[in-house]
């Protein structure tokens, strides 16, 4: 049974979204952790691709590299992968365990209320992460992107958190029928990885794959988020922003669909 | 019944267990593969456009992540329990091991086989055979740095793991060194220098775990094979330490 008056679905969305941003803050050392492995990885990556534009080795891609590093735009695409929680896992466990059926005989939506709950996770991880990132980068002497640029950023990159969220879901779901989720889980980050830009602009790939990935959720995920930094300017945020609203939209209609047919699979014949 | 048979016998049960639902074990092992397949994907292109990085070409980098898969899928296949050693030790699962006679490092080591490590054997191989520049005569070098390898490896997870005597929040703290381990092995040497080459020396040793080996396939020298050999004593000797202290520890 579910409630049919939207004000307090919503009411309840945002009581659950607090309940995971507290279980988030509530694990500071968790937390603290994920900073000093975001730190670590951006430093490793920054290195990585200073050497690679040390380099320039005549004939390559090099000169297609911004002049002022990749640093900013991994800083910006580990921010957000790092800040996604671990939503399939949540499912995961709720569907092969069956604590799922607890949650069925409440008047809200499962996928919903579970949504909700990793988007608090989300928030507080972005800003614990970013606050992080901003810090590293007034101390390592990048250039740093102007004020209206930060606003893109934080919006874009919450956007882009989202839709992390909703693909990682996806992934949680196949657990109606597949035993583990790991597997589907490991392509998915992957594909995120490559598709999404997570080490680089997606304007370094072969024309034929760049295309794809621009296109692709993924991207919509990492790389729209992030390329604003390397490519400024009011039609690449515009371009990034319809990308990541049209993705959150196809995402979410995908994640009722499939909940639907799980659940009636779930009734009809167990897990 | 000695102590390697019985290792053989447990592992060998952990490896039918995995086997046993088919699908799973398909699944898992194909989307293992899958997930190596795309890391390699980005290797290729980018040195499809970048041709070098610090002086490492493709093929040093194939050597470098088909030894790294290599050891991860070897330790997650033959000794698959240290990845989650430290949540056996905080479960207290201990201690039925503790009224056996045999030693209990090998008996935690060998309760599971991960089915997915196949994936990471599979490319790891396929990786060195084809495409990391190797040649007949470098097999034996390679079957040693790889026992080097994979000692290191299990051994930086048995010591993290083994935390778990005292501390209790051991479990994601083991785990999350682990995959440090993995991510640091995952890129090519000449990007570590300063303090980011005395961490993966000594806290987080990919250095032992990939660097030291491919450095050694490359150049042939005695003191890279010794320093290998050194790096696998050592921190064996310090994770069983390490180890038998905690337990020790647990008895009392």
């Amino acid at each position: 049974m579910t409630s049919t008056r939207p004000l307090a679905a919503v009411e309840r969305a945002l009581a659950v979204l607090r309940v995971g941003a507290d279980a988030t803050l509530a694990g500071r050392a968790v937390l603290l952790g994920r900073g000093v492995f975001y730190l670590l990885v951006i430093a490793l990556l920054a290195t990585f691709w200073d050497l690679v534009a040390a380099e320039r080795l005549p004939g390559t891609l090099s000169s297609l590299l911004p002049a002022g590093g990749l640093a900013v735009y991994v800083g910006v695409t580990e921010w957000i992968t790092l800040s996604v929680p671990a939503i399939h896992l949540r499912l995961e466990d709720d569907i092969r365990s069956g604590a799922i059926e607890a949650h069925l005989l409440r008047p809200a939506s499962y996928p919903v209320l579970r949504i909700s709950e990793s988007c608090g996770g989300l928030l507080v991880r972005q800003g614990m992460l970013g606050a992080i990132g901003v810090v590293a980068l007034l101390l390592s002497g990048h250039a740093v992107p102007s004020a209206a640029m930060w606003i893109c950023l934080v919006v874009l990159g919450v956007l882009g958190g989202f839709v992390g969220i909703l693909l990682f879901a996806l992934v949680g779901m196949s657990a109606f029928w597949l035993r583990r989720t790991i597997p589907i889980y490991l392509c998915v980050q992957k594909m995120s990885f490559l598709l999404g830009g997570l080490f680089a602009p997606l304007t370094l790939y072969p024309v034929w794959l760049r295309g794809i990935s621009e296109a692709s959720p993924f991207a919509a995920q990492l790389y729209w988020p992030a390329v604003i930094v390397v490519s400024p300017g009011a039609a690449t945020v515009l371009r990034a922003f319809t990308y990541e609203v049209l993705w959150i939209a196809i995402l979410s209609t995908l994640l009722a669909m499939i909940w639907r047919v799980g659940l009636q699979r779930m009734l009809r014949q167990g897990i | 019944m000695g102590a390697l048979a019985l290792y053989l016998r447990q592992v060998g049960a952990a490896i039918r267990v995995s086997f046993a639902d088919r699908a799973n074990f398909w699944l898992q092992l194909g989307g293992m593969t899958v997930n190596n397949g795309f890391v390699l994907l980005l290797w290729f292109m980018f040195f499809a456009g970048f041709r070098s990085v610090g002086g490492w070409r493709l093929a040093d980098v194939a050597l470098m992540i088909g030894i790294l898969a290599l050891s991860v899928g070897l330790a997650g296949v033959f000794a698959g329990g240290y990845r989650d050693m430290a949540a056996v030790i905080l479960r207290d699962d201990v201690d039925a091991l503790l009224t056996q006679p045999r030693a209990i490092l090998p008996r935690l080591l060998a309760r599971e086989s991960i089915a997915s490590a196949w994936g990471d054997v599979i490319v790891g191989a396929i990786l060195l055979a084809r495409f990391a520049a190797l040649r007949w005569s470098d097999l034996p070098v390679l079957l040693f740095v790889l026992c080097g390898s994979l000692t290191v490896f299990l051994a930086t997870g048995v010591l993290f793991a083994s935390l778990a005597f005292w501390v209790r929040g051991a479990r994601s703290f083991a785990r999350d060194v682990v995959d440090f381990v993995i991510l640091l092995s995952s890129y090519p040497g000449s990007i570590y220098s300063g303090a980011m080459k005395v961490v993966v020396y000594t806290f987080v040793p990919a250095g032992f775990v990939v660097l030291v080996p491919v450095a050694v396939l490359r150049e042939h020298g005695l003191p890279g094979l010794l320093t290998m050999a050194g790096a696998a004593v050592g921190y064996a000797a310090l994770a069983g330490t390490v180890f038998m202290a905690g337990l020790r520890r647990y008895r009392g």
